[in-house]
């Protein structure tokens, strides 16, 4: 019978499902301790003889089918006892909501064994029986560890140990491993199935999941306090000014490649930043606060800043251009955040006294626009000041403004584009500007426009396509050649901007629409009458957009996204 | 029907190189004069990529002011889409900018000196009510 297989996942998946297939579903869970040993050891003697009869309606359904969503679903058809808070339906729940694939390694069958019964009594207590239950889930177990222990062997003791060890810490599952290459063998391959229950929230973003935890928690003390430093010195925004080439920093280049759902991610950028800025700051004497203390202030900025960069967008670009822009603005938070931070960082260092909410704004309108990829104009926020003095942050407090102002509006709309073929986008500035551009990008002033402002500002994004251009040109780039191939960059992006604002200009309206991207990308000769904008959304941009790009008609008569 | 596309393909071609005989020939005379004025002679290769190029860039032209149009909503290409075209040379679009305002004043006079005329060969009343009219459109 194919219902688990042994041979192939002994997986804590297929562990559990065969508890739940043996287990009783009318047994009542309440007193755990008690029954919990004998429990689970009866679930095991049965677990085996169970295996190929077909008791129950899940049983069969389970076995018959042969993928595991169909059988979810017949599941939840066939269980009415979700509303029973059973180990069993939590267990289900969890099945039913854990992502498909198992991560780990598959383990002999005997071991992965105790795992549900581990999990079981965490289910028990948790009301939701949801993925989300990581580290609630974790914390019974270790209360049961003692219960289980008992009947437990050896291994077992030592695995739950190591588990409790992990769930006390409440570190992310990566760390589970290590701990466990500490143990010995024999507990090295239990204590990875305890780490299972952990692997569902991390497989819905594998991009988190294998990240190292290279992060360090915010401060948040140190957070407030550079707050409340960075708020009282006058805005430096006069660094940026004269810092068209700063030197890149090594530091920076790992945080534009970092994807952007992790907010944490800003411990090792930090530091980075913090190594950068240093060596670029250490002339001027910006501000007082420590690197460290300004990546950690960066790090939780750069989540207010989101909030900022909103606001700012509306105030800019009015409201219409905010919906167009809030699709992006997902994607584009990543990019935004680091920039953010690699501005924000910049700016705190720069300048003595950024106005906080000021360079908050910059930064995220900034960095929204960079999200749209194209944008250069706020990118140059982050532009290369940061070697500068604090000379230029003042003029770059308006050039940025301006910049981010208008740019912002017509860069969000870039997002059609940001597959598009600047060549290689290579901005090598950006690595050198870090933060003082966004010091600069986020004037005081949201409201006023002016002559365009500089370039600076505009880089920090630039450096991030100079990087890709580095990379795949395969071959080592003088600094100069990268410096000349950002400058194209950011004129290049300058004319698109100018251009999206005149097509919408020109049809009387103040926001850019995609309709004026369109008509961009018409000019460039990407859309023709063969090839229309929702065939290059679909072949370039990933699942996401594509919902939001295009409209989709659904059940109801409803169209989304809605028109 | 096939014919009659191959026909209308022919045609179609031959109206094609008439009007690039038409844009040679221009190119040509421009360059003449600039020849005169620069003491600088043109080779036959040079004056005849250069019409190549104007028929083709006219081609971009009139593609893009079809778009500006439609993008504008409108069925007719307007003054604002030609200075939409020429706004990356900021002299051609000084130029432009001025030509239209030019034409534009030019209209305007004309329309007024009708009217006026009209009023002159009319009753009162009717001046009356033109001057109205025409002050209303002023």
């Amino acid at each position: 019978m194919a219902d688990h297989d042994p041979d192939s996942d002994s997986t804590p998946r297929t562990l559990l499902r065969r508890v739940l297939d043996t287990a009783d579903p009318r047994t009542p869970r309440r007193p755990r301790s008690a029954r919990a040993g004998a429990q689970r050891r009866a679930l095991l003697e049965t677990a085996s003889s169970r295996r190929s009869s077909s008791q129950t309606k899940m049983t069969t359904r389970r076995h018959s089918h042969g993928a595991r969503s169909i059988s979810r679903s017949a599941y939840v058809q066939a269980s009415g006892h979700l509303k029973e808070q059973t180990p069993r339906t939590l267990l289900k729940n969890i099945l039913l909501t854990a992502p498909e694939s198992s991560i780990l390694m598959p383990k002999s069958v005997v071991k992965p064994v105790p795992a549900p019964q581990v999990v079981q009594p965490s289910r028990r207590e948790s009301s939701l029986g949801s993925l989300e239950l990581q580290l609630p889930e974790l914390e019974p177990p270790t209360t049961l560890a003692p219960g289980l222990l008992a009947p437990g062997r050896r291994k077992q003791r030592l695995r739950l140990s190591m588990f409790q060890q992990g769930v006390d810490q409440g570190l992310p599952l990566s760390q589970e491993p290590q701990r466990n290459a500490d143990a010995s063998s024999l507990t090295s391959s239990l204590n990875l199935t305890f780490a299972t229950p952990l692997q569902p929230q991390s497989v819905q973003r594998p991009g988190l999941a294998r990240r190292p935890p290279a992060r360090r928690a915010v401060d948040v003390g140190a957070f407030l306090q550079d707050l409340r430093d960075t708020s009282l010195a006058p805005p430096n925004i006069v660094l940026e000014d004269t810092q068209p080439f700063s030197q890149p920093t090594v530091g920076c280049s790992p945080r534009v490649y970092r994807s952007p759902p992790c907010m944490p991610h800003t411990g090792a950028e930090d530091t980075e930043l913090a190594a950068g800025c240093k060596k670029r700051s250490s002339g001027p004497g910006m501000q007082t606060n420590s690197p460290e203390k300004l990546a950690q202030f960066l790090a939780g900025e750069a989540e207010e800043v989101d909030a900022f960069a909103l606001d700012f967008l509306s105030t800019s670009s009015g409201v219409s251009g905010e919906d167009g822009v809030e699709p992006l603005q997902d994607g584009v938070e990543e990019a935004e955040k680091r920039m953010e931070e690699e501005g924000v960082s910049v700016s705190e260092m720069e300048a003595t006294g950024a106005q906080g909410p000021s360079r908050a704004e910059e930064p995220e309108g900034h960095t929204e626009v960079t999200e749209a990829e194209e944008s250069q104009g706020t990118a140059e926020a982050k532009g290369p000041g940061a070697s500068s003095g604090d000379e230029d942050a003042s003029d770059r407090a308006a050039r940025p403004e301006l910049v981010s102002s208008t740019p912002e509006s017509l860069q969000a709309r870039r997002h059609h584009q940001f597959l598009e073929p600047d060549p290689p986008p290579g901005a090598a500035v950006l690595s050198s500007e870090p933060a003082e551009p966004l010091l600069v990008r986020r004037p005081p002033r949201p409201g006023t426009t002016g002559p365009r402002p500089q370039q600076d500002p505009h880089k920090a994004g630039l450096s991030h396509y100079v990087k890709f251009f580095s990379f795949y040109a395969k071959m080592p780039m003088e600094r100069k050649a990268l410096e000349m191939v950002e400058k194209c960059l950011d004129k290049y992006f300058q004319h698109l901007c100018d251009d999206l604002e005149v097509f919408a200009a020109h049809a009387g309206r103040k926001t850019v629409k995609p309709e004026d991207v369109e008509l961009l990308m018409r000019r460039q000769g990407l859309v023709t009458d063969q090839v229309s904008l929702h065939v290059l959304v679909e072949r370039y941009l990933p699942l996401e957009y594509r919902q939001l790009l295009i409209p989709c008609a659904s059940s109801g008569n409803s169209v989304f996204p809605a028109q | 029907m096939e014919e009659e596309a191959e026909a209308e393909e022919q045609q179609r071609f031959s109206y094609q190189q008439r009007l690039k005989a038409a844009v040679h020939y221009t190119v040509g005379c421009l360059c003449e004069e600039v020849a005169l004025d620069k003491g600088m002679q043109f080779s036959r290769q040079t004056i005849a990529a250069i019409s190549e190029l104007t028929f083709r860039q006219c081609e971009n032209f009139a593609k893009d002011l079809e778009m500006f149009a439609r993008h504008a909503r409108r069925t007719t290409i307007n003054t604002e889409d030609v200075k939409l075209l020429a706004r990356r040379s900021d002299s051609l679009l000084k130029y432009i900018t001025d030509k239209s305002e030019e034409i534009t004043h030019i209209n305007l006079e004309r329309k007024a000196r009708k009217k006026k005329k009209s009023e002159d060969g009319n009753h009162n009343s009717r001046e009356l009510a033109e001057a109205g009219v025409v002050e209303s459109e002023q």
